[in-house]
């Protein structure tokens, strides 16, 4: 895997100014993929690429070493490692977005349907809407985060 | 109402569950056991309420048919539920003892559970595109299933699976596409009332003739689906590099998707289409749908039931002749398909397809017991050659005593299920020898090579595995009574329900009645109430 | 006209893909998979009709422009999402058959 001795000053500097740019556009389609394109798998993609970028131009072991401050992990061998986490991640997600559609049973209706609230005068946003299909975006989000980075962490390892 | 889509959201939920809580793996075992019960436990509510006779159409999200995705669930689809319910339980629990700790709490149980879900919603989708899904989310942890033990026999074999499987996908897609294309539609009911009305002032559908194309790919992916030859290819060794218990579920569950999709689709949606101009072929001559599928089918069996058949006699290991087996074995299923699909008379018609799900059933019990079966031995052995095993019946006669039960479930001695399978397969085509459609010996004299093909590689598997004098290994293996106790539990339900074969058959009845009930499948799914 | 560049386009796709299955070199046959599915997709948003719109209705309510069938792009875009999995698997898959084997010759892994 590359470390940061491999990669040149321009390549760390334009990751570092790249990363939060694909994480706000990845929260943005998210959010609006209600009704406009966008939506959990493509958010989900893009956040996974972008965390990617920091394996590819910082070395695996970066996030958890610099970010996490703890020491780095191996995939698959010790328990509590990044791998585990990620995998909560899909866990969780999967739980969101199956438990979304369930909801709507316990209210009588078929299995995920799916409503909407429109929040009118709210400050600065002005007219805003929560549709509850966010809670299975979220979920589906989740889940490709999760699956995608643990695949990187464990092809990258190898 | 939710009744029908309960089994599919409790195996999602236990799949959830037993992926959350995969470090404490007790627990997970339990849940992952009790969501398999559960599973059982709603399959069979759904069935009291469906059958005999009640359709069951479950609009998701509450968008109507033919806009929103329905599931249905007619008898068909529970006799089917019911197979996976079984055999799943059985599996489950067999695989609490036979996959190692690692293995059970890195993936297995989730995975087991996911495909699970993906065998349900095909089982219960009321529409073309989403049974494609259905099909993906049960292929991708079989995938993974083949690969598990991750030795390179199980590199080379999940690769080969997965390949043909990825062409399969894609030719589905383009099947699916065009018939979008052209009927306008992707509810089954929907696309089945359209053909109907085909040619007609003001139809959807103009000249129904592609369609009857575009269900021919169909076919070609749903044969590759049940590994039917010449898409047998993946079979023995996907069947071999699986673990056991996974084995079993692709070999007795995972294969009959395939079936019922072929029964769905071409009894019940495609039967509803008429060329406009009749046409004559070898073996096929009018204007039904369902006719044209008829040599198709006949054709597809036949070379299954003989390669199969004399594969298997050969094969050195357990293992090995069972996996041929079950190729020759879908060949019996298809066979009575054929015969149905061939004649008009709907009482034959009928008959061939409770043939067919009886046989399905059989098949399904047998093989997942006799691939238990072989796993116990290769956990107690370390080795399932022919060559190794002889003289368990004197050192194991409970082992042997189930592979016997097995074998002749398959061979078809009565009063095991398999003799009733055999016994309407051979009716189906004699009656319909006897009401004028002559060819149909063909098919009797089929089944019957099938039939001693399948006492042949029966009794040798027996003859060089269980008798003889033991060998010092066999004498003194010990086998895990969870595991033999999975299996002997098997073999006894194949006794029973062969015994009291009653509601089997009036279950099977039933089954068949809904798949060619046309009208009433499609108005339950488009009559509008939720 | 659009209808028939397409169908050419496509026929060529799906040799190219048939073309790089049926090749010795098992990263092909992935590659070769992998066309095959994107085609089946490129085909599937043909079959929705060509109209040149776009396939929402954006807004509440729509504007009243020519709406292309959205349906096949809901398909196509679960379809994408599915080959999507199975490729990474595949792929996940050859590097396990090149680990073992230490090669991705498929005449040499087989034999």
């Amino acid at each position: 895997m590359t470390t940061d001795h491999d990669t040149t000053v321009i390549a760390r500097t334009v990751a570092r100014v790249v990363f939060p740019i694909i994480v706000v556009t990845a929260i943005a389609l998210l959010l609006q993929g209600h009704n406009l394109p966008g939506g959990g798998f493509i958010a989900g993609t893009l956040t996974a690429a972008a965390v990617g970028l920091v394996y590819v131009i910082y070395g695996l072991d970066h996030l958890e070493q610099e970010l996490l401050g703890r020491p780095p992990s191996v995939p698959f061998t010790d328990e509590a490692g990044i791998t585990r986490e990620y995998g909560s991640l899909v866990t969780t997600g999967l739980a969101l977005a199956a438990g979304g559609g369930a909801v709507a049973i316990l209210f009588g209706d078929a299995f995920l349907t799916q409503a909407v609230w429109f929040f009118e005068h709210v400050p600065v946003y002005g007219e805003f809407e929560v549709a509850s299909a966010l809670a299975f975006d979220l979920g589906v989000y989740a889940v490709v985060v999760g699956a995608l980075l643990t695949i990187l962490a464990v092809v990258g390892a190898e | 109402m939710s009744v029908v889509v309960a089994p599919m959201l409790i195996a999602l939920g236990t799949a959830i569950l037993t992926l959350g809580i995969r470090f404490a793996p007790r627990v997970q075992r339990a849940v992952s056991v009790l969501g398999a019960v559960c599973y059982a436990g709603a399959v069979a509510v759904l069935g009291l309420r469906v059958v005999p006779d009640t359709v069951l159409a479950y609009q998701l999200s509450g968008w109507q048919a033919p806009y929103g995705i329905t599931l249905v669930a007619d008898s068909l689809s529970v006799f089917m539920l019911g197979i996976a319910a079984i055999v799943s339980l059985a599996a489950i629990v067999f695989s609490t003892r036979f996959i190692n700790e690692i293995g059970q709490s890195v993936s297995y149980h989730p995975l087991f559970h996911f495909m699970l879900v993906g065998i349900s919603g095909s089982f219960l989708t009321g529409d073309i595109f989403n049974l494609f899904v259905w099909f993906e989310v049960m292929l991708m942890p079989s995938y993974v299933l083949v690969v598990f033990t991750g030795g390179s026999e199980q590199t080379d074999a999940a690769l080969k699976y997965t390949a043909l499987n990825l062409i399969g996908s894609a030719v589905m897609l383009l099947a699916i596409g065009g018939l979008y294309s052209t009927t306008g539609t992707l509810n089954m009911a929907d696309i089945s009332m359209r053909l109907a009305n085909a040619g007609s002032e003001g139809a959807a559908i103009g000249d129904p003739t592609p369609v009857l194309g575009l269900a021919a790919l169909l076919l070609a992916v749903f044969a590759l689906k049940a590994g039917i030859v010449p898409f047998q290819f993946w079979v023995p060794s996907a069947y071999k590099a699986a673990p056991a218990p996974a084995t079993a579920m692709l070999a007795g569950v995972t294969k009959k998707v395939g079936v019922y999709a072929i029964i769905r689709l071409y009894f019940t949606v495609f039967a509803a289409g008429t060329l406009p101009q009749a046409i004559a072929l070898p073996g096929f001559s009018g204007t039904g749908f369902l006719g044209f599928f008829g040599p198709i089918l006949f054709v597809l069996a036949t070379a299954s039931i003989l390669v199969g058949g004399v594969a298997a006699v050969s094969r050195p290991d357990l293992d090995g002749v069972f996996a041929y087996s079950s190729i020759g074995q879908v060949g019996f299923i298809i066979l009575p398909l054929a015969v149905a699909a061939t004649v008009s008379d709907p009482a034959i018609r009928a008959l061939g397809i409770v043939a067919a799900l009886v046989y399905s059933l059989n098949h399904a019990l047998a093989k997942s017991l006799l691939f238990m079966l072989s796993g116990s031995l290769h956990e107690g052995l370390g080795s399932v050659k022919l060559a190794d095993l002889g003289g368990l019946s004197r050192a194991q006669p409970l082992t042997s005593g189930s592979f016997f039960v097995g074998a002749l479930a398959l061979v078809g001695i009565p009063p095991l299920t398999g003799f009733f399978g055999k016994l309407l397969v051979f009716d189906t085509a004699g009656r319909a020898m006897a009401a004028g459609a002559t060819e149909a010996w063909l098919a009797l004299a089929v089944a019957l090579v099938g039939a001693i093909l399948t006492i042949a590689y029966m009794s040798r598997a027996w003859n060089r595995g269980f008798w003889g004098e033991p060998s010092e290994l066999i004498a003194n293996v010990r086998l895990s009574p969870v595991l033999l106790g999975v299996v002997v539990v098997l073999a006894v339900l194949i006794v029973a329900l062969g015994v009291g074969f009653e509601p089997v058959y009036t279950t099977a009845e039933a089954g068949a009645d809904a798949a060619l009930d046309r009208s009433g499948y499609i108005d339950a799914v488009l009559g509008g109430e939720a | 006209m659009t209808q028939f560049v397409l169908a050419v386009v496509l026929g060529l796709l799906f040799a190219l893909g048939t073309f790089l299955v049926l090749r010795k070199d098992l990263v092909r046959v992935v590659w070769g998979l992998t066309i095959m599915s994107q085609t089946a997709n490129v085909y599937l948003v043909t079959m929705g009709g060509l109209t040149g719109g776009v396939p929402i209705i954006s807004g509440h309510g729509g504007q009243g422009t020519e709406v292309t069938d959205p349906l096949v792009q809901a398909l196509v875009l679960t379809a994408i999402v599915i080959g999507f999995g199975t490729t990474a698997f595949a792929l996940g898959l050859s590097y396990r058959v090149y680990q073992t084997n230490e090669t991705i010759d498929l005449t040499e892994v087989r034999g």
